[in-house]
């Protein structure tokens, strides 16, 4: 066959020709784990990215020299946030690198003045990828990226993992590239970013120690609401909890509530949960029907009580019922009085169910959105004491 | 007189003459024996024996041959008979040999002394005894030395191609089982055989032998591999088409399937064909095992063959090109440990293998006791002084060092080590150009072994092309009492076993009651 | 092996063959282009689209039963005369060299824009169709065996996809079903009619070779089913996971959905792994395009020996390839505006024509063949 010399040669020419091609190498790669976008000067953007210096981030194999941090933020401006990239690259020793981002975080300046192109630049670039968290700030986001957080190695993994793993004391929507571009570019929805925040939580020793330490650590806590790529409003630890129930993200929940006989407390942990959106459609008016299921654990009671658990089952079930219907009725009011924005999807669920009447609404949606009906069904039923077969009470009384 | 005019001649009648002849012809060589003594002691019958020491045994020479011709006292008058008679009165009543047969000229004599035959030469006659007294040493049968076995027989084949034939038709009693003998070689003339069993073997595919080793033309055949390239079906591959083995269990189970052995004297390696690929991932092991332990284990072999075919290739191709695709804790480890390598990724890969082959090569070569203190030398020193004086990152020597064992999982050593060198134009291709290198040089390969043949059957059968009947004992290997048939290359009587041949309990206890 | 043996494929392999050569750009440039048309019905569209092929199947399996020794290309000059296979060869080809176009667009866009931004397009036009040729001088039966390699890449490609796709899945995105009428549905199905119009035409020109002529019916009708079920998956999830806004907004919708999957929290991205079974299947596509391109170029100029059509086709299609994958706006709009017309206009034009002619003249034919 005269083909294999032929084909060969091809791959020789090629192997040669195109010589070390794209080869930038690993250790070559300044690895950002997490990104801040500010509003700068003059309307420009600024970046704050951190970037993990591996031989500290993972100790030992011989690198030595280094300041002992295991990263590094550096800050850099542009009109465009292509061009601040770029111009990050002036003092970055080693060629930036966006596979890796774990975090974005766009400061609330940006954010109200529109994202569009943060989405764009996010998703057009096939370093990133599409899990990458996104999230807005009140503060500043080049205060909130270099704040040591958490107790993983880098921080920008340590707010990976507080979305991650902490889904029962959640009061923040998991939102990543994925799920802002569906929002962004489906047709009857708006996007929603959590909101992220720094508190002194964390305890530094040898300084003198206000009531909840003295370390600021990043915690996610609310939401950030868009109308189409602007920010234009915040939902706040309940309403945000309400919120999550429309978006599909509550598996388990911890509600505390306040036991009625007595002075104490007791919590409650949601396991099984069942939340349905019925849209109805009478008479030209649109309104919605909300039955949500519960099933609970009793997982604290903080009052010593006589009664059997039966008995505390059946007082405390309306009060759980109450709590979560004011959740979410504190959401619909910010929703439809506050704010006149349908960030939880109603539009798109009435499409489904009334493809044949959505032409007539579609164009008055956000007119009707504020007067609409919706009727909040919540019925919770405890079933599981955990380890007591008795409730907490001494004999001796 | 040109030595082969010498050799076209016929046997003088003239003893003295014959015998000087084969001398000048071979040399007067210090191992050639002559031995002159007289039969027949009425007419003192001038006699010569000539052999060469150390190919024919002696004391079979004394036993047989020479003291019944020197004692028996031959009455008859024999110096009217001719030959053919003498022949007939030496047979039947003078020589104690297994095996006589007359040879007429110069050419046929020097073969018969050369292949260990005594040859007798009686004055007067035009024509020479060859008598059959071969006995040289031999090695033992043994273990042997590759392939080897935790369950299974232990002997191996050994450099003599008759012990070796025998030690297969032990395990094959079976009046179809044939055997062809044939030289190859014009100085060598060495004894090459073929076996096959009638009826499962297809014919073409022993005329397709017949006929590839009769177009041999060489001077010396010394070992199997020198058949092997000589009737290789693609002799530019890297692939190995030709099996090669020390083990008689293997070629005789190789027969029951309908192959053809090439035995080749002087050598302990007999060769089977047609082979197909994953043949090279099996072990007799596997069929002296339970066979769930034996499916494992093949799982193993070809999990190894992934590893040592693409470790290397995938880990440079992500390092340098692919960064994003490392999951983020594993992509800073493996940044750490290059932090200070100032070599690219690639050429660390590549020295990291040729080190690697370094201890390999120098391992093999040695002496046993030696052979492990380089590798002791050559891993763990030398690797361990390479990661922390920075030249080679801890993750690469991780990444060549498991290259290299899933290599030696292979079993076969010469399929490892082609193996072994396929990888190379993998890795360089994917060091240059990523994504795009690697997965087309995977591609042309692949194409390449599927192309390939054995004798006519495709290379890489039963999965391409697909045969559902052969899978039975490819990837895993079915219980001896599912595998009803045989691979799909015999040719008839396809049965193997019985119907129903699980064995369980409620059948024994039905013929019990019975009784 | 010798060409004056008629070379001869096991119908299985001719079903591997046909689902490899339609899988690679239909599930995700093809879907792209139905979801910016039709949003989340693309999944009704694919469905009809398959039905459009299992029909298409059938008519040319009648058509070549007709004549079972020869390929579509020969029964044509029986019925039309040497011009008219001339004719209708140079129209095989040219639907090839435009298939090619398309299936350059699938797998360079796929390796480049998310792999090797770095790497100028022309290496990889010509990797492939070195590739592609390599394949080519093996011949069919090797390339019919490397698509059953390339059938279980497949294989692994969806249920990998599959793994990492179904924890953001939302039925919710499917509804309303049927969203736009009937006809808007069935005018975007050309899209993914086109892909099947390569596997149907390639089936004309393979089935003589093909050993059960008595199963050809099942097996071809087996292979758009299976290729069909095996495809149909992928605008399933990614509607559900992508939703179909997202889908419409990226040329490689596909590649989106595998940079989207992740196997639990360790595993974020292995789009590599999933592209390495991925290009399999795609130079399987590569090399039949590139065969039933050289057999059609053999029946046009009348060559004999069809190995010294190799080189010249593939520089030919490779050229054509490059020019049209190099702009990334020529490129869609070719693929989007142009292609779907061509190749429906020469699938449905040659079909119908010597279906009807065949019927017409059913004399010529069997005579022909008493001879």
């Amino acid at each position: 066959m005269r083909i294999i010399p032929i084909i060969s040669i091809i791959f020789f020419v090629l192997v040669t020709l195109t010589g070390c091609l794209g080869k930038e190498e690993i250790s070559d790669l300044a690895l950002v784990t997490a990104v801040g976008i500010d509003k700068g000067e003059q309307e420009n953007i600024l970046i704050t990215a951190q970037i993990a210096r591996p031989a500290e981030a993972r100790g030992d194999a011989g690198a030595g020299g280094g300041t002992g941090e295991p990263m590094w933020t550096a800050i850099a401006e542009g009109k465009t946030i292509f061009e601040a990239i770029r111009n990050l690259a002036r003092f970055s020793s080693r060629r930036v690198y966006w596979g890796h981002n774990m975090v974005i975080v766009i400061s609330e300046e940006i954010a109200e003045d529109g994202i569009v192109d943060v989405i764009d630049f996010f998703t057009r670039n096939n370093e990133l990828r599409m899990r990458t968290w996104i999230l807005v700030t009140e503060e500043k986001a080049r205060d909130l990226i270099p704040v040591k957080t958490g107790i993983e190695v880098l921080p920008g993994e340590s707010i990976d993992h507080l979305f991650r793993y902490s889904p029962i004391v959640a009061e923040a929507p998991k939102s990543d590239a994925m799920s802002l571009s569906m929002g962004y570019l489906r047709e009857y929805t708006h996007p929603y970013l959590a909101l992220v925040n720094l508190k002194s939580r964390g305890i530094a020793e040898g300084e003198d120690m206000p009531e909840f330490g003295n370390l600021p650590q990043a915690e996610l806590s609310g939401t950030a609401l868009f109308r189409d790529d602007k920010m234009v409003g915040k939902l706040k630890d309940r309403e945000s909890r309400g919120f999550l129930w429309f978006i599909g993200e509550v598996e388990t929940a911890i509600i505390p509530i306040e036991f009625p006989e007595g002075d104490g407390n007791a919590s409650i942990e949601l396991r099984d949960n069942s939340f349905q959106l019925t849209p109805k459609y009478e008479n030209g008016e649109v309104s919605f029907d909300i039955t949500l299921e519960t099933v609970a654990d009793l997982v604290e009671l903080g009052v010593p009580t006589g009664k059997s658990y039966d008995e505390l089952f059946t007082l405390l079930e309306p009060i759980l019922e109450d709590y979560i219907q004011e959740d979410i009725e504190m959401l619909l009011n910010k929703l439809q009085q506050e704010y006149q924005l349908d960030s939880i999807g109603l539009a798109t669920y009435f499409r489904a169910k009334f493809p044949q009447y959505w032409d007539d609404v579609k164009d008055d949606w956000d007119e009707l959105f504020p007067d609409m009906a919706i009727v909040v069904n919540v019925s919770a039923e405890i079933t599981n004491p955990q380890l007591f077969r008795l409730p907490t009470k001494p004999v001796k009384e | 007189m040109q030595l082969e005019e010498k050799l076209e001649q016929d046997f003088f009648s003239c003893l003295q003459q014959n015998v000087t002849e084969i001398e000048s012809i071979l040399g007067s060589p210090s191992d050639l024996v002559k031995r002159d003594f007289t039969i027949v002691e009425q007419v003192n019958l001038d006699a010569s024996l000539l052999y060469i020491d150390g190919l024919a045994d002696s004391d079979v020479i004394e036993n047989t041959i020479l003291r019944p011709l020197l004692t028996n006292e031959m009455n008859e008058s024999i110096t009217a008979l001719s030959s053919e008679q003498i022949k007939q009165v030496l047979t039947k009543k003078g020589l104690q040999v297994p095996s006589i047969s007359i040879v007429a000229n110069f050419n046929d004599g020097i073969d018969a002394i050369l292949a260990g035959n005594a040859l007798l030469f009686v004055d007067q006659y035009k024509q020479a005894f060859s008598l059959s007294v071969q006995g040289w040493e031999t090695r033992g049968i043994e273990e042997p030395q590759s392939d080897t076995v935790l369950r299974g027989p232990r002997d191996g084949f050994v450099e003599s191609i008759r012990t070796n034939t025998a030690l297969v038709r032990r395990r094959i009693r079976d009046p179809r089982f044939r055997i062809q003998s044939m030289q190859i070689g014009k100085r060598s003339k060495t004894d090459i055989a073929i076996t096959y069993i009638e009826g499962l073997v297809r014919e073409d595919l022993v005329d397709e032998v017949l006929q590839r080793l009769n177009n041999i033309e060489i001077d010396a055949v010394l070992e199997s591999n020198y058949i092997e390239e000589l009737i290789d079906d693609s002799p530019t591959s890297p692939f190995l088409t030709v099996q090669g083995t020390e083990r008689p269990d293997k070629i005789a189970a190789g027969m029951y399937e309908g192959k053809v052995a090439i035995f080749v004297d002087n050598t302990p390696f007999v060769l089977i064909v047609p082979t197909h690929f994953w043949t090279f991932f099996q072990t007799s092991d596997d069929y002296y095992t339970h066979y769930t332990t034996a499916s494992y284990f093949r799982f193993i072999r070809y999990i190894a063959f992934i590893i040592s075919l693409t470790l290397p290739s995938f880990f440079v191709m992500l390092v340098s090109f692919h960064q994003e695709m490392i999951p983020t804790q594993l992509a800073l480890t493996i940044a750490a440990g290059r932090e200070i390598v100032p070599l690219p990724v690639l050429i660390e890969a590549l020295l990291m293998e040729t080190a690697f082959e370094l201890m390999r090569e120098a391992g093999i070569r040695m002496p046993k006791p030696i052979g492990q203190a380089v590798s002791i030398v050559g891993s763990l020193v030398v690797g361990q002084a390479a990661v922390d004086a920075g030249i080679v990152s801890p993750i690469m020597v991780i990444v060549v060092a498991t290259t290299g064992i899933a290599s030696f999982a292979i079993p076969d050593y010469l399929a490892s080590v082609s193996i072994r060198l396929i990888r190379f134009p993998i890795l360089i291709a994917s060091g240059f150009l990523g994504l795009l290198g690697f997965a087309t040089t995977f591609v042309l390969l692949v194409i390449h072994a599927i192309s390939l043949r054995s004798f006519g059957e495709p290379y890489m059968a039963p999965y391409f092309p697909f045969n559902s009947r052969d899978r039975q004992d490819t990837m895993i290997r079915k219980p001896f009492w599912a595998i009803e048939t045989r691979p799909a290359d015999v040719k008839g009587n396809e049965q193997r076993a019985g119907k129903n041949q699980k064995p369980s309990p409620n059948k024994r206890r039905k013929t019990r009651y019975k009784r | 092996m010798s060409t004056q043996i008629r070379t001869q494929i096991s119908n299985s392999i001719l079903l591997a063959i046909v689902i490899n050569i339609v899988y690679a750009k239909a599930i995700g440039v093809t879907q792209g282009a139905i979801a910016r048309q039709v949003g989340a019905d693309m999944w009704i569209v694919t469905i009809l689209s398959i039905l459009f092929a299992l029909l298409m199947m059938w008519v040319v399996v009648i058509i070549i039963k007709r004549t079972p020794e020869k390929n579509i290309l020969e029964q044509s000059k029986v019925l039309f005369g040497a011009w008219g296979e001339k004719i209708f060869s140079a129209l095989f080809f040219l639907f090839f060299l435009g298939a090619y176009g398309g299936v350059m667009i699938t797998i360079v866009y796929h390796l480049m824009d998310y792999f090797l931004p770095d790497v100028p397009t022309a290496i990889f036009i010509i990797a492939t169709t070195g590739v592609g040729l390599y394949g080519l001088s093996k011949g069919i039966e090797v390339i019919g065996r490397f698509a059953v390699l390339g059938l279980f890449s497949i294989s692994i490609l969806n249920i990998l996809i599959l793994f990492g796709s179904l924890d953001n899945f939302h039925v919710h995105h499917f509804f309303p079903v049927m969203q736009n009428n009937l006809w808007s549905n069935l005018q975007a199905t050309s899209h993914h009619n086109s892909d099947w119009a390569m596997a149907i035409l390639m089936v004309a020109i393979l089935l003589p070779m093909v050993k059960q002529k008595e199963k050809w019916n099942k097996y071809t009708q087996k292979s758009v089913l299976i290729g069909g079920g095996l495809i149909l998956m992928w605008p399933l999830l990614q509607v559900g996971t992508l939703s179909p806004e997202v889908t419409g907004q990226y040329i490689i919708s596909c590649m989106q959905m595998a940079r989207s999957a992740e196997i639990g929290l360790f595993v974020h991205r292995y789009e590599l792994i999933m592209i390495v079974f991925f290009s399999i299947s795609a130079l399987v596509q590569v090399m039949s395009c590139l065969i039933c391109a050289s057999i059609s170029a053999k029946h046009v100029v009348g060559a004999k020996n069809i190995n010294k059509l190799y080189i010249p086709t593939a520089l030919l299609l490779g050229g054509f390839g490059y020019w049209i994958v190099d702009d990334h706006m020529r490129a869609m709009h070719y693929l989007e505006d142009y292609w779907p017309i061509l190749s429906m206009s020469i699938i449905i034009g040659i079909t119908v024509l010597v279906l009807l002619f065949g019927t017409i003249f059913k004399r010529k034919l069997v005579q022909r063949k008493g001879k």
